[in-house]
């Protein structure tokens, strides 16, 4: 399991190799790849890199606030402005996966004002029901899209922890987006059950079978990503992760309602009801694990690819010291891989912090956690 | 993570003197059970590492709120229920639709009450810094549906446009939206208000209803203790006269209010009193001049779930009002059906407008940035300028919820100073001054 060396690694999986996903890989190589991946783009993220060598404390001597700034102002609204036209820009010269989802969005784009107008000039009431669930998808996937562009930017005064974050919201919007999505498709099937009306569905036929193959390219884009349980090693995975199952659900719904109305034609009765019912159980089950993992992110739960009785351990070795009385750690993650934590260690009066630090930072760096504040506290 | 500890003031400068924060030791026995038990009582640490970070303080304000919500979603329940019966009767979409709106109030309701009450759980080794950030996450479900009814009225105003085959009556579309709208007025007034019922807050803030003004302070400060908090007025809505909310505590920082109040240390409110509004008639009487000191000076604030809540149901009556006009065109001229969608549309983009300012903190928040009125570089200036200190590095501001603020640094000590002596001035300053009280300091030596 040790040939995941850096050389291998770039911002995709490579194909082949399935092992990694599914292997709890020792957490401590997990800032390797930040290293070494190609990271696309014109930022080096001082966040992410890190020494190979071994440094006690964090080796940056700038303070964070004297970075300069990147935007003319201080204002949000013009922030959130200039971030938005650095995304355009970065999307042409972004990385590939982002060319793809914005390949797939101007798609969907299309596709959907396509079926509206047509769906306002003829009358029929379901291509624009399908029209506006596609509107507010491609809404979702813009964001995400965003999130993607942004996410490089360096660490400013008031983020001081860089943009990555970005990644898990969108990613967790995404979920959140899904969760809906299959509500309502249970909804719709409850509607139909109470209802018995199916007519509507047969001229919804074209509209879904193109839906299905804008959606099955974008599958095939992030294929690698195409799994209900993923083991994040970037924030970039979940963010891709997210869109893949975005697009993977949407073109099983689509299925779903190619399959209805063939169902309806061979006779079958409340195929609607059950292919819908089928549908809404699918996406919520794939769902459910990207929904849970990006939740425990923002939650500031303990990162979860370290055991917690690692953690233990440490707090244990800490506490074996002899001038150490007590030892209190709070981990949460940043994004997935990245891992910061706030130690508060009570000592014996008059002992050399330094030998302290030293040690506390050496147990913590072996477990992969480089961001750590330790404060000593004199008895 | 670190409290006030008790010796201190003998190394405080006298200014800490008026700080009321209140030593854990002293709680009352409602503390929470303690998670690491600390051999001693007298530590710098908090024990069971929930010190400030659990609700003991806050859990009456937030009992308050968790009952206002319930109260709503039993007002929501009994008029949904007299909507569908009356829909099943009158046979009409209409009025089902109505109720299903009614139905994802209720769904929003359960939503901030379950984050109401997930947040006072008491925090877990795996997560460590409390539950509080549930209050966030169950704020942005919040908005996110509330973008997605906003989406779906949109459509069903187009569907209306589309089926035009009379099978819609104005008259009744403006009923049923009109009783829609009052049922929301209600709900509003009930969220919005403080009612007080015997809490012994002192809190006076009063909002004038409908939708004139809203204004949103953050929840959860214990009011014995000097917190942060952040106090962001209105959304879209004229705030010339939004709130008389009372700030006991010290600021070092700025607020961001058009308002000016004046921040005295827990006395009087008068001067807030007389920018109430009367052209609201209503007026919350009984909790204005109320002694604020013996309550500790609890803020009059609102907990952001409430808040969120708040928001949902003001959205609702928007577009009632949207619907209302839409179906009295379609009543008086069934021909100008284009209105309809048009006036739907414009409502629906006001009810986003009333969620962007929230969405701005909650996207803060979740993105772990500086919180708004906390000013770093005056922090870190006023850091390097302690004798003793050569520099700080890595200086990390972040809130848990709207209310609490952590911070993290590096600091650089002169060779020969002394560390603790540096570690309390540093703690002391950044509690007294910028209210934080969470803060973890790694003092290096050149």
């Amino acid at each position: 399991m040790q040939e995941r060396k850096d050389a291998s690694f770039s911002y995709k999986f490579p194909d082949g190799d399935r092992r990694l996903a599914f292997s709890r890989q020792p957490s401590f190589r997990q800032w390797e790849p930040h290293l070494s991946s190609p990271s696309p783009s014109s930022s080096t993220n001082p966040l992410m890199h890190r020494s190979h060598s071994f440094k006690p404390y964090l080796a940056r001597s700038d303070s964070t606030v004297s970075v300069p700034f990147l935007e003319k102002s201080e204002k949000k609204d013009s922030t959130w402005i200039v971030l938005m036209l650095a995304a355009v820009r970065g999307v042409a010269n972004g990385s590939r996966p982002m060319k793809r989802l914005a390949l797939m969005i101007s798609l969907n784009v299309a596709y959907s004002m396509i079926e509206l107008l047509i769906g306002l000039f003829t009358g029929r009431v379901g291509l624009v029901s399908d029209a506006f669930h596609l509107t507010f998808g491609c809404g979702i996937l813009t964001f995400s899209l965003f999130a993607m562009g942004v996410s490089r930017r360096k660490p400013d005064e008031t983020y001081t922890y860089g943009y990555k974050r970005l990644e898990v919201l969108s990613a967790f919007t995404n979920s959140l987006f899904l969760l809906f999505l299959s509500f309502s498709l249970a909804v719709e099937a409850l509607h139909a059950f109470m209802q018995d009306e199916s007519e509507h569905k047969h001229y919804l036929i074209v509209s879904a079978v193109t839906n299905l193959l804008v959606n099955l390219l974008g599958v095939w884009f992030f294929r690698s990503y195409a799994r209900v349980n993923i083991v994040y090693w970037k924030p970039e995975d979940m963010n891709y992760h997210s869109v893949c199952l975005h697009v993977l659900a949407d073109s099983i719904r689509s299925a779903g309602l190619i399959l209805a109305s063939w169902l309806l034609t061979l006779g079958v009765e409340n195929a609607e009801v059950l292919c819908l019912g089928i549908v809404s159980v699918t996406v919520f089950m794939l769902v459910l694990p990207l929904f849970k993992a990006t939740g425990s992110i923002l939650l500031q739960i303990a990162p979860s690819n370290i055991h917690p009785s690692a953690f233990n351990k440490c707090s244990r070795q800490i506490a074996a010291l002899e001038e150490v009385f007590e030892v209190q750690a709070r981990f949460w993650e940043l994004v997935p891989g990245y891992c910061i934590g706030s130690v508060s260690v009570q000592v014996k009066n008059g002992v050399n912090e330094e030998r302290i630090l030293q040690h506390v930072n050496g147990l913590y760096n072996d477990l992969g956690i480089q961001d750590l504040t330790v404060q000593i506290d004199y008895r | 993570m670190q409290m006030e500890r008790k010796n201190s003031p003998a190394s405080a400068s006298p200014s800490q003197v008026i700080n009321i924060d209140i030593d854990p030791d002293a709680d009352p026995p409602t503390s929470p059970p303690i998670t690491n038990p600390s051999p001693t009582g007298d530590s710098k640490a908090c024990r069971g590492g929930t010190c400030d970070l659990s609700y003991t303080k806050d859990s009456h304000e937030r009992y308050a709120s968790m009952r206002k919500l319930i109260i709503a979603v039993v007002l929501c329940v009994i008029f949904m229920t007299v909507e569908v019966i009356g829909g099943i009767k009158a046979n009409s979409l209409a009025i089902l639709t109505d109720a299903a709106h009614l139905l994802s109030d209720v769904a929003a309701f359960m939503i901030s009450l379950f984050s109401l009450w997930a947040a006072g759980w008491e925090a877990t080794p795996r997560q460590s810094y409390g539950f509080f950030r549930i209050e966030i996450l169950g704020a942005l479900v919040s908005i996110q549906m509330i973008w997605l009814l906003a989406g779906i009225l949109v459509y069903e105003a187009i569907v209306r446009l589309i089926h035009d085959n009379g099978e819609v009556k104005g008259f009744l579309m403006f009923a049923v939206s009109a009783f829609g709208l009052v049922v929301n007025i209600v709900m509003a007034v009930l969220l919005g208000h403080d009612h007080g019922h015997g809490h012994g807050h002192g809190h006076g803030h009063e909002h004038g209803h409908g939708h004139s003004h809203e204004h949103r302070h953050s929840h959860g400060h214990e009011h014995g203790h000097g917190h942060g908090h952040e106090h962001r007025h209105g959304h879209g809505h004229e705030h010339g006269h939004s709130h008389s909310d009372e700030h006991g505590h010290t600021h070092g920082h700025e607020h961001e209010h058009g308002h000016g109040h004046d921040h005295d240390h827990g006395q009087g409110h008068d001067a807030n009193t007389v920018t109430t509004y009367f052209h609201h008639n209503h007026h919350h009487d009984k909790d204005v001049k109320e002694p604020l000191i013996k309550n500790g000076n609890k803020k009059s604030k609102r907990n952001i779930n409430v808040h969120s809540a708040y928001l949902h149901v003001l959205g609702d009556s928007i577009q009632s009002i949207g619907v209302m006009i839409g179906g009295a065109i379609i009543w008086y001229k069934p021909e100008w059906k284009i209105l309809d969608l048009i006036c739907t549309l414009i409502f629906s983009v006001i009810v986003l407008f009333t969620t962007i300012k929230m969405l701005r903190n909650i996207l803060e928040v979740l993105m772990e940035s500086t919180p708004r009125e906390i000013d770093a570089t005056q922090l870190e200036k006023g850091l390097c300028t302690m004798d003793g200190v050569v520099a700080v590095h890595e200086l990390h501001i972040w809130a848990i919820t709207v209310g609490k603020v952590l911070l993290a640094c590096h600091v650089t000590i002169a060779p020969d100073a002394d560390a603790d002596v540096i570690l309390d001035q540093v703690i002391g300053y950044i509690k007294r001054d910028f209210n934080i009280s969470h803060v973890t300091i790694q003092i290096e030596r050149q």
